[in-house]
């Protein structure tokens, strides 16, 4: 056996699966989204996505949530993850923002089911300061919470990697030129960590956009995303012509993000 | 009359359980070139974070112009270091990193482009102000990294093993530039290396170290020809290092011969180290030679042959010699009585120089 | 700076509370003698009893492991065989298409992802089933595989290929004998991974699934849309530990890994 065919043997069902279930599922999205309801080939759909009111204030809405998401997970985790690299038990540290991630998310999304319910504990609290009972579930703000919380620790890990990964003598070379722990952050750590809230960015910005699971089990069915535009048109209206139009839509959107944020994957674990 | 910089006090320090630095005392004098020489782990580098300020000391007290500095963070101490590997903030040009510790200190913006030209001219980069780090050569990196640390003014400049990282060519250059650049400036170097050439090239100087302790401090001449034990003088240069013991005063048995020498002060018959340097012999027929020795191998150096030989009492001798040697050949060894110099076994820093200038007869009178 | 420290500290332990809260509420109420997830009153097992008696609830977790251990293994095997690939892949401009095309699936969201492969099997007239899951799970973890792989590829110094074919190994030889060895730990936590995106899987599950097969994340799904019940929490407490007991064993393999390289580049020196 020689060199080229034990390569071409192993590559073999790899670019048999790049073929079946990477590149011919795409071009099936974008064929579907050329068909009709009733299976005339048309442009029709794409046409609607883009006179209709319905469509475009969905596609900014989602827009508008996903980025309210990453905006309040980059405010929370930036901090977090600066504060984690300079603990001492790092490692601990990091397996323990690890951990809930390897927790189903439909568990998690559940968990706030009980918490931000009309009797739940928040509410609770709520009334004991006097403020009084509040529809929190099923409204904008319980998305965005639970979203927020489910996507935090796949913004907090790439930021952490990054920060870990500034070369330490920088950072003592900024002291020794003077600057204090306020300067050396903001001119030395924060612009060498920029690849981390990059990819932070781009981890948790995209999946924002399509989250149907939890628009349905917080959200109320009141937050429509993209993602749960697609499902509905798939699995409950069987329109599956408009479903590929915004999944089409929901790709692009992606490939734009990732150009935006310049990167390669980070997303390790789960989310799906 | 000079004045003292940074002085220590009895500083210990330790990194949980164990003791990187033993009670460590010493003075630098302003506008002196003082080198830090030891192997790895010997605590030079602890020293250099003692007095920058990455680390404090857990017992005694580091003074920087006489003032106590144990509790002053690192970015308020006038001291800048230039690091091992440069520490060159790769999203800043050549320009703003050298500008950042005058950024810090908020100098008005025209003095910065002043002094940060100033600077850049000192270290010849004046026409790289605007490139990128990224791509540039070691040297460059290096010059640069000098220049980031001058530009602050600082009253001791440490240097962390700067030049190791370049190439030999370049190192022996750098050399020459630091010492200049040291001159010129009149401000206090302290540079920590583990290669002897470099301490010996540019101190005024060495504070030679061992397990976390100064052994021996000197100038470069002092180390070099009276090294305390054979520690030092293993570390500072090729040299043969035989045991032998004292007949009297100015007179030491080694080799199975008794020869005349300038130490003195130790009691007779003691087992003491005896140091000859290579370049300190000379290779003569067998019969004139001081004592005899059979040449084993050699090997060409360059600027001489180098020499193996051993003697009757099967002790190993090192010859730098320009005349070739004929392998197998008995011949004789020849030096001078003032080459020998006589190492005391664990004799302290202090007793050995009280020692040496009651002792030594000056040669050069 | 110790006062801003402390603040610090505060800060970080609080993102860990709220990190935590949810899990921990979640399994508290699993002993709820009560039915709701609201007010605690009293302790009982009987939610756990309840799980370990709902034997369509059992069979639904054995499926599931047993899809996840199904599918992490194939495309460990296969994903393993594509890193190797890639990395002999002499030209620049090939190896990278492919690696491009590798993370297409991998920041794909998942609707795209669920949605697209039940295009696919609908037009091949593809019954769905356990079979369309298993191959949807395949599909979405080779590309991790690959990711894990390809790092511990390129740590093999290359002359040590060199010196095996030198030696006189053929092709097959030195992929069995020096580089396999070599990238086991790679594909070990590729496996790992693939594992755990199975089990983690919601969505494209959730697309491809037919009648008669579904994963325990469908399930908790469709229960909770139908209001709580606590022996999901029961169920949970129990996943939690067992994530939790993953996560150990990760986390031992990669420092047992390191461990050996460590002693490895200790022999070598």
């Amino acid at each position: 056996m020689n060199k080229k065919s034990t390569q071409s043997t192993m590559l073999f069902p790899y670019v048999l699966w790049l073929a079946l279930f990477v590149f011919a599922p795409l071009l099936l999205l974008i064929y579907q989204s050329l068909l009709n309801i009733d299976g005339q080939f048309t442009i029709e759909n794409i046409v609607t996505y883009f006179t209709s009111a319905t469509y475009i204030t969905m596609t900014i809405q989602s827009f508008i949530f996903a980025g309210f998401i990453t905006a309040v997970t980059l405010l929370v985790s930036y901090p977090a993850a600066y504060v984690l690299t300079r603990t001492e038990h790092k490692e601990l540290w990091r397996m323990l923002l690890i951990l809930p991630t390897w927790i189903n998310i439909l568990l998690k999304a559940y968990a706030f089911i009980g918490i931000l319910s009309q009797s739940g504990p928040v509410n609770e609290f709520l009334e004991t300061i006097g403020i009084g009972h509040q529809q929190i579930l099923f409204t904008n703000f319980s998305f965005i919470l639970v979203a927020t919380y489910i996507e935090l620790p796949f913004m907090m890990m790439p930021i952490m990697n990054a920060i870990n990964e500034i070369d330490p003598s920088l950072i003592k070379a900024s002291h020794d030129l003077g600057a204090n722990e306020w300067e050396t952050l903001r001119n030395i750590i924060i612009p060498l960590s920029m690849n981390g809230v990059r990819s932070g960015i781009q981890a948790v910005f995209i999946p924002s956009l399509s989250l149907f699971m939890l628009t349905r089990l917080i959200g109320g069915n009141r937050v429509i995303t993209l993602g749960t535009a697609i499902e509905q048109h798939f699995l409950v209206t069987q329109n599956w012509g408009m479903g590929s139009t915004i999944g089409i839509v929901l790709v692009v959107l992606m490939f734009i993000v990732m150009k935006l944020t310049n990167n390669t994957p980070t997303r390790k674990r789960g989310g799906r | 009359m000079t004045e003292t910089i940074v002085t220590f006090e009895k500083v210990r320090k330790e990194y949980d359980e164990s003791t990187v630095l033993k009670e460590v005392s010493f003075q630098l004098e302003k506008g002196k070139f003082y080198t830090l020489l030891g192997p790895s782990g010997c605590g030079k580098t602890t020293i250099l974070n003692l007095i920058a300020g990455f680390t404090e000391a857990t017992v005694g007290n580091v003074l920087i112009d006489g003032k106590k500095v144990n509790e002053i963070p690192a970015h308020k101490r006038k001291v800048n270091t230039v690091f091992q590997d440069y520490a060159l903030f790769p999203h800043m040009n050549v320009f703003d990193n050298v500008a950042f510790g005058l950024r810090m200190k908020k100098t008005p913006k025209a003095e910065i482009k002043t002094k940060v030209e100033e600077a850049l001219g000192m270290v010849r980069l004046k026409e790289f102000a605007n490139r990128s780090i990224v791509g540039m050569s070691g040297g460059q990196k290096q010059r640069v990294a000098i220049a980031r640390a001058l530009v602050n003014e600082p009253e001791v400049l440490l240097l962390d093993e700067p030049l190791s990282a370049l190439d030999l060519k370049l190192r022996t250059d750098m050399q020459y530039e630091l010492s200049e650049l040291q001159k010129r400036l009149g401000i206090t170097f302290l540079f920590v290396t583990h290669d002897q050439e470099e301490a010996l090239a540019m101190s005024d100087e060495i504070f030679v170290m061992q397990d976390g302790a100064i052994v021996q401090k000197g100038t470069p001449n002092d180390i070099y020809d009276e090294p305390l034990n054979r520690y030092v003088a293993e570390f500072i240069g090729e040299s043969n290092i035989v045991e032998g013991h004292m007949v009297s005063d100015y007179r030491v048995a080694f080799a199975g011969y008794e020869f005349d020498c300038i130490d003195g002060g130790i009691p007779s018959s003691e087992t003491i180290d005896v140091i000859i340097r290579p370049e300190d012999l000379e290779i003569t027929s067998a019969d004139k030679g001081k004592f005899v020795a059979k040449v084993d191998t050699q090997l060409f150096r360059g600027v001489h042959y180098e020499i193996i030989l051993y003697d009757q009492e099967g002790n190993e001798w090192m010859v730098h010699s320009t005349k070739k040697a004929k392998e197998g050949s008995t011949v004789g060894i020849d030096f001078d009585g003032a080459s020998i110099h006589v190492m005391r076994k664990n004799e302290s820093e202090a007793d050995f120089y009280k020692r040496l200038d009651t002792y030594t007869e000056i040669l050069e009178g | 700076m110790t006062e801003k420290m402390k603040w610090s500290k505060l800060y970080l332990f609080f993102v860990f509370i709220l990190l935590y809260t949810p899990i921990f509420y979640l399994i508290l109420f699993s002993f709820n003698e009560g039915g709701t997830m609201n007010h605690f009153t009293g302790f009982t097992l009987e939610h756990y009893s309840t799980v370990l008696q709902d034997s369509r609830l059992i069979q639904i977790v054995v499926q599931t492991l047993l899809l996840a251990l199904l599918s992490s293994l194939i495309s460990s095997i296969i994903g393993t065989l594509g890193a190797i690939g890639i990395y002999y892949v002499k030209n620049v401009r090939t190896q990278e298409v492919l690696l491009n095309a590798n993370n297409i699936l991998l920041v794909s969201p998942d609707v795209i992802i669920g949605s697209s492969f039940l295009l696919l099997f609908t037009i091949v007239g593809f019954q769905l089933g356990f079979v369309s899951v298993l191959l949807a799970h395949i599909a979405f973890s080779i590309p991790i595989v690959v990711l894990m792989v390809l790092p511990s590829l390129e740590e093999i110094n290359p002359s040590m290929l060199k010196a095996a074919e030198d030696l006189g190994a053929n092709g097959f030889q030195i992929l069995w004998h020096v580089i396999l060895p070599n990238i086991l730990p790679g594909i070990l936590s590729g496996f790992f991974m693939a594992f755990t995106y199975s089990l983690d899987d919601f969505a494209v599950t959730f697309f491809v699934t037919g009648n008669g097969f579904t994963t325990l994340a469908v399930e908790i799904y469709s229960r909770a849309r139908r209001g709580v019940s606590l022996e999901i929490n029961a169920l949970s407490a129990l996943l939690f530990i067992a994530s939790l007991l993953l996560v150990l064993g990760y986390y031992y393999l990669s420092i047992y890994s390191r461990r050996m390289k460590k002693v490895k580049r200790g022999v070598a020196e």
